[in-house]
């Protein structure tokens, strides 16, 4: 069953800088099935960012379509939780107010999705905390809180944009073994944006491979390495960095002509005005 | 969170003065794509001019028609062109500018004098953590009564005449400026005190390089209120205590329900108020502070 | 990381002890009692006017200036105690409050709906912000004279001027706290499944309260001094008409008087109304708080 399908997706925008029309997305397809983690990977610049926005639905595509279970995307809507690099959680908002957010949106009884929030919670290891403000967390638990606030909402697909960029190292490992672990026991659809190869051989069933702009899909690497993952097993495994070569290859090859690149386009500043649907 | 204090102290810097937009600026929505250099081309200018210009011709539309056929009496609501004969008058008679005259240079010893004053007061008490506790809350209560409150006080003291007016300008502006630029010194991150001092940077040098461009953001905060709060004090204080000058000027027509007068005056005391955040605060704004990255005097 | 570093590097030689451990047990117990006052608020923020005062009465004592421009806390107590015992000052308290509250409770029912329209809707506040600019500039005293000129020196007059210096401050700061908001809070609620009123609600009202509280802070400082600045114009009665009123008289006393009263009431209003209910929001959630510099 596929869950996410993207098909000959394009971006353009109007550079407010110099006033050209850019493609940031050249010609992007691939599918996500029901139940599978894939990841994006992509030189810096290629606006893979600018792929989940799309898929989101807060960036309009100019070309393509993307379709989750079986409709068109059109602006944001709760088939598909994001979870925010920058984490974007309700600081006017106990822990437990955020999680179960969406579920009140949803019209869910008070009774349910308090229960249903507090089973969430234990599921990212934040029980006990339901009474806290999101402020008072460390960035680790903030970040959990943020994949507990997606997973509550039971989305037909979780994008996740660089959950862990700005997390420390060592917390970044934790965090990435607990994501496993949370995916092998739910199997939630995954999609998920990193400039991290070993994040994604670690935590992905396939990797989809982004060339520099305007970026097309290089290659999809498939991960078969088994399940249940640990870092200290997966390090050792040869599979396992044999893979990871094989995709710092790929990406090595286009790195000469995406240093001079800007930053994501991702975020579509430039074309916020226009492009952002609905907010 | 587990942010150090100081950092969080360093994020505060950056957003002092949330709820005081600048008033010259354009809507905030519309700088974030200013600041990429889009719209600096003369034709670009000339769109953005015109935004400006159109919604303000429009309320004079409105105020012509409105008065046009409800016709009230002088005596109430001038007609636009009442108003504008009015400023034709006074301009022959030279009334304009006396007036203007004496209010701008009011306006302009006791600015200076409270900059003079103000800026090093308010750093030296900065440098030292006692100081600060100590001066805060005094501050705090001086900023909430300066200005308008001192106008008996100062009339006594000074009798009638400019120089309590000058010392109604320079009181409310001071409090405000020297409280903004101890915060400001205060918010300037310890790691650049102790690189500066590690460098061997003198006592005088800190002054100059480090501490008053720190501090800079907060000031340019505590300028703009203490303008605000000056310009007001200006006004107040010409209309009970001078014989010249806009507030004066104002306060005279109203003795005679001359409302094209009063209008008048109005309307040059906020084009002035805005010329002034224009041509001075703005361009030491992002000449200072948006030059150096550092956005603060905005929400 | 303590922020109160900035004090010159030790300068006494590497090998000596340090002073601390030389302290008497006296001087141990003194600092610690300091330590103890200095971290209650109440201590920080009214203990540094006991020095002051202190200096006040000492320079009103030593004759420095002249009695007729210059009294001590004596005098002005004494001044209170009568005019609370004749009943003018409750009077006059009230009446300045009565307007105030009349100002700042229409101030604030026009400003923030206004404000939110204004912030929300991009063609309305493409269009309304030069105007809004240039009505925020026209100081609202000068208003004071055409208001007198249409409504007379009446209740209506200075609740008027107070309404426009408090509407202007707020609608602005309405605008930048909505600004503010960070994008990814309204995506993240999007992408839960909000709709636009919801979104309203529950991002961006709240998203938008620091700015809108430094906004009513800066206002109500306005509205402030505008309404000392009307009774001391053509006032009838008020604090500021008393302060006034007793300068024309030359009574130095109670122009003091007053403005103690002034700054006293500015100071409760801000520690017993405005600074509990940012505690009570943005603090809690951990926002970075407005270091709003006016009073």
């Amino acid at each position: 069953m596929t869950a996410l399908e993207i098909t000959g997706l394009q971006k353009n925008y109007v550079d407010s800088y110099s006033g050209e029309e850019v493609t940031a997305i050249g010609d992007v397809s691939f599918s996500v099935n029901e139940g599978e983690f894939v990841s994006v990977l992509g030189p810096s610049g290629c606006g893979k960012t600018t792929v989940l926005n799309i898929v989101a639905g807060f960036v309009n595509l100019t070309e393509g379509e993307v379709v989750v279970d079986g409709q068109a995307v059109s602006g944001p809507g709760p088939d598909r939780g994001v979870v925010f690099q920058s984490h974007a959680l309700f600081p006017w908002k106990t822990v437990l107010g955020n999680v179960v957010f969406g579920l009140r949106m949803k019209g869910v009884p008070r009774a349910e999705r308090d229960a249903k929030g507090k089973e969430f919670l234990e599921l990212v290891g934040l029980g006990g905390f339901e009474h806290k403000y999101p402020h008072e967390l460390s960035g680790g638990m903030q970040q959990r809180l943020g994949v507990a606030r997606v997973l509550a909402n039971e989305p037909a697909v979780m994008l996740m944009d660089e959950p862990f960029a700005s997390i420390d190292a060592q917390t970044r490992r934790k965090l990435q073994e607990d994501l496993t672990r949370i995916f092998e026991k739910r199997h939630p659809t995954v999609f998920f944006v990193t400039h991290d190869v070993d994040e994604a051989v670690f935590l992905s069933d396939r990797i989809v491979v982004l060339s520099k702009r305007p970026s097309r899909v290089r290659e999809i690497v498939t991960v078969d390495l088994p399940r249940p993952r640990e870092w200290r097993t997966a390090l050792e495994m040869p599979e396992f960095r044999e893979i990871a070569n094989r995709v710092n290859e790929l990406l090595v090859d286009d790195e000469g002509a995406a240093a001079g690149a800007d930053k994501d386009p991702g975020g579509a500043t430039d074309a916020d005005g226009t492009a952002v649907a609905g907010v | 969170m587990t942010t150090p204090r100081t950092e969080k102290q360093a994020t505060a810097a950056t957003a002092p003065s949330t709820g005081r937009p600048r008033p010259g600026g354009r809507p905030p929505g519309q700088q974030r794509k200013r600041k990429k250099g889009g719209s600096n081309t003369p034709a670009a200018r000339a769109v953005s001019a015109l935004w400006f210009l159109t919604p303000l011709a429009l309320l004079v539309v409105v105020w012509l028609v409105v008065v046009a056929i409800t016709d009230p009496p002088l005596r109430v609501f001038p007609q636009v062109g009442d108003v504008l004969s009015a400023l034709g008058d006074m301009w022959s008679s030279g009334e304009l500018f006396d007036h203007l005259g004496a209010s701008l240079r009011r306006m302009g010893i006791g600015a200076a004098i409270a900059i003079l004053t103000a800026l090093p007061f308010g750093i030296a008490l900065g440098s030292s953590a006692a100081l600060s506790a100590f001066f805060s809350p005094l501050l705090r209560f001086s900023v909430a009564l300066a200005g308008i409150a001192w106008i008996p006080v100062a009339t006594l003291w000074f009798g009638y005449g400019d120089k309590a007016v000058i010392f109604i300008v320079w009181n409310a502006m001071f409090f405000a400026i020297t409280y903004n630029a101890m915060l400001g010194v205060r918010q300037i991150p310890t790691q650049l005190l102790r690189a500066a001092r590690s460098m061997g940077t003198s006592r005088l040098r800190m002054f100059w390089e480090v501490l008053l461009p720190g501090a800079l953001p907060s000031v340019v905060t505590g300028l703009r209120v203490g303008l605000g709060y000056g310009w007001r004090g200006l006004v107040a204080a010409e209309i009970i205590a001078s014989n010249a000058g806009l507030g004066y000027a104002l306060f005279q027509a109203q003795k005679y329900f001359q409302t094209d007068v009063i209008i008048a005056s109005m309307v040059i005391i906020g084009v002035l108020w805005l010329l002034m955040d224009r041509l001075m605060l703005a361009p030491l704004e992002k000449r200072t502070v948006e030059r150096w990255g550092m956005t603060g005097g905005r929400g | 990381m303590a922020s109160d570093t900035a004090k010159p590097v030790r300068r006494a030689p590497a090998g000596r002890t340090p002073r601390k451990s030389g302290a008497s047990p006296g001087v141990v117990r003194a600092r610690k009692v300091w330590l103890w006052l200095t971290r209650r608020a109440a201590f920080r923020n009214l203990g540094p006017f006991v020095p002051v005062v202190a200096l006040w009465w000492l320079v009103a004592e030593m004759g420095v200036f002249d009695e007729a421009f210059f009294v001590g806390p004596p005098r002005v107590v004494e001044e209170f105690g009568d005019l609370m015992e004749k009943g003018i000052l409750p009077g006059y308290l009230t009446d300045s409050l009565t307007r105030l509250a009349y100002g700042v409770g229409f101030g604030l029912a026009i400003g923030l709906p206004m404000g939110f329209v204004v912030a929300m809707f991009a063609k309305v506040r493409r269009f309304c912000w030069p105007i809004l600019l240039f009505f925020q500039a026209v100081a609202d005293i000068a208003w004071l004279p055409i208001v007198i000129v249409w409504f007379g020196f009446s209740l209506t007059a200075v609740t008027f001027v107070i309404v426009y210096t408090i509407v202007f401050p707020l609608m602005l700061s309405v605008v930048a706290g909505v600004e503010q908001v960070p994008r990814e809070l309204l995506r993240a609620a999007r992408s839960l499944g909000a709709g636009r009123t919801r979104v309203f609600f529950e991002v961006i009202l709240p998203g938008a309260l620091p700015s809108v509280a430094g906004g009513i802070r800066t206002g109500l400082g306005y509205g402030w001094r505008a309404l000392v600045a009307a009774e001391i114009i053509v006032g009838t009665s008020g604090v500021g008409f008393m302060m006034f009123d007793a300068r024309r008289v030359g009574d130095i006393s109670q122009v003091f008087l007053g403005m103690a009263v002034l700054g006293i009431l500015w100071y409760a209003l801000d520690a017993m109304v405005l600074a509990p209910f940012e505690r009570a929001t943005v603090e809690r959630w951990g926002m970075v708080r407005s270091l709003e510099a006016d009073g």
